[in-house]
This record gives C-alpha cells, structure tokens and sequence, in this order.
C-alpha cells in the first residue's frame, strides 16, 4: 500500500477550497427551499480503502441508507466519485421538502434531484478554484436494503486507493435533514489534486 | 499613516488570499487572527482600523466577533469575507454593523471596488 498523506499546508489549501464550493451548494440548497442551511467547518479526512467499507457499516450500520453515486472526470487527472448519502429517514422527508405530493414522483427520483443541486454545484464550485472543467457521468441510486455498500463500491469503475472523505453536512434548519459527502479518488488522481494544491500555494 | 489592518480567518490560504488581494497602493499594516476569540483579543488592545472577517470559524465564528464588536464599538469598518453567501446570512452580517460582504475567494478587483466604494482608498 502506497503511503499518500497530505502536508498541513495542502490540508489547509483543500479545506479553504472545499469550505467555498460547500458554501455554493448550501446557498443554492438555502435559495430553492428558500430556508436556511446550517454550516459547520467541514472535516477532511484520508481514508483507505480497506478501511472505508468498515467506516460505512460503522456509521450506518443501525439504519438503512440511500446512497446516491455519481462520476465525475476533468481535466489534468482529476476523477472520482462522489457519494451522497442520506439516512432512510432523512430520505423519506426529502418530498416534503421539495414540496412534491407523496406519491408524485418516485424516492429514487426525490433523491436524484436533490443530490444534483448539491454535487454538481459542489463540484463546479471545486471546478472553477482549480481552472479546471468536469463531466459528469448520469448518477445512480443505491439502497443498502438491496445492494450492501460493500458491493457498490467494489464495483466501481476504477480502483482506488485512498478515500478523499469529506463530511458535510447539510442541515436544513427548516426540515431537520442531514445528509453525508463522501468524495472517493483514485491514487493517482489524489497525486494530481495535490499537483493543483501546490500550485495554488506557490501563488501565495 | 498606515492604517491597521486585521484578517481574521481559520485559514492560512485564506488569510494569504485576502493579504494578496489588498491594492498594492494601500498604505496598511497587516496583522492576522485564526479564529474570532484571537481576533477580539487583539481588536480589544489595539485600535484596528479595518477587519477582515471571515465567518464560519472555530472558537468564536464570525457572528460573534460582530456581535461583540456592535456591542464593544471596537472597529468600524468590517468587512465580511465568506463562503457562506446565503442572503439569510448576508442580512444578519448586514443587521449587525459590517459594512459590506465579499463572497469567496477573494481577489483584488472585488475588494478595490468595496474599498473604493466606501473611501477606504
């Protein structure tokens, strides 16, 4: 197993990026529900991906959840998928949120929707501070009631290394809803962030 | 005279970002705090001409460094430099004294025109 860690200094350079794209998505969540989205400093960690399945199954071992997964790829090396995960509980509150009628559209639907705001203006926001531009492959739902999160991320389409885990959570003041950010990143991408993160810190 | 400057943000990037970002033709003394209580304490002891806040912040965040400086008279211009951008947001900033709000990140053009704006330059 190959060692990356991040020095303090990258660690401080991906916070202060992260802290802005989150900002963006919680003020585009904050404006379509037109309430208030709580922020607190979101916790960066490096995981390793033997470790991750036993985190996931730590952390949401008591209750069912939904995951919703999505790829993304951009320029200059930078890939990976982020991991929308979101409490049963909190899932089955997100119609009334989105103000859908029960019934008007299906869960899987309610999530898709809600996890575009936030992924795709999170990774925009990431996009945009590193000069960096990313396509996005169509995003799937995932219920641990049917597919063990174990398998999902086994069967992702590349294999990697070290988990970027980044938890944000979202609490929307109005609606009590949480849900977890999990970006996964291969061995040589995270090499190529680190590339980005240098450079920004150069500038500085 | 240099005018007293205080950048207030958990972030060495950010407190970098927001130094780079000053107009070359400024004529400031800078001076850092990395979080709000840091920032009180200096702003309490010394007479700080301009701050730079940012919000979401260990210890003391943001708020509570205007809070205390609404209640203390402590510096008159604050400029609030935040990733937190939601208009519930910008309106509490706005209530409590802070005279305008950069959103992040920050750069020269964005804050010459604040400080042009208000006759800081």
């Amino acid at each position: 197993m190959n060692e990356i860690t991040l020095t303090e200094e990258q660690r401080d350079c991906l916070q202060e990026l992260i802290n802005v794209a989150m900002g963006q998505a919680s003020d585009k969540l904050a404006r379509y529900l037109q309430t208030f989205v709580h922020l607190q400093v979101p916790y960066i960690e490096l995981i390793d991906s033997e470790v991750l399945p036993e985190r996931f199954a730590e952390t949401y071992a008591q209750e069912g959840v939904s995951l919703v997964s999505q790829g993304f790829y951009g320029e200059k090396g930078i890939l990976g998928e982020s991991l929308l995960i979101y409490k049963s509980h909190d899932a089955h509150g997100i119609a009334e949120i989105l103000g859908y009628e029960p019934d008007d559209v299906s869960e899987v639907e309610q999530l898709t929707d809600i996890s575009s705001i936030l992924t795709t203006t999170f990774l925009n926001g990431l996009a945009e501070q590193i000069d960096n531009q990313l396509a996005y492959s169509a995003p799937r739902v995932v219920s641990s009631m049917e597919t063990p999160l174990e398998h999902h991320l086994q069967q992702l389409s590349f294999n990697w290394d070290l988990a970027l885990k980044v938890d944000i959570s979202y609490q929307v003041v109005d609606f009590s809803f949480n849900c977890d950010m999990v970006l996964l990143i291969p061995g040589e991408a995270i090499k190529n962030i680190q590339k980005v993160l240098d450079q920004i810190l150069d500038e500085f | 005279m240099n005018i007293p400057v205080l950048i207030c943000d958990d972030s060495t990037l950010a407190r970098k970002q927001v130094k780079k970002s000053l107009p070359s033709n400024w004529d400031v003394e800078v001076q850092f705090a990395s979080n709000g209580r840091e920032a009180l304490n200096i702003m309490r002891e010394q007479q700080i001409g301009v701050l730079f806040l940012d919000l979401t912040m260990p210890e003391i965040d943001g708020i509570g460094v205007l809070e205390a400086n609404h209640a203390e008279k402590l510096v008159d211009f604050t400029i609030v430099v935040s990733a937190d951008i939601q208009p519930e947001m910008q309106n509490r900033v706005a209530e409590l004294g802070a005279l305008a709000f950069i959103q992040k990140p920050v750069n020269t053009t964005k804050l010459t025109e604040i400080l042009q704006q208000y006759g800081l330059l």
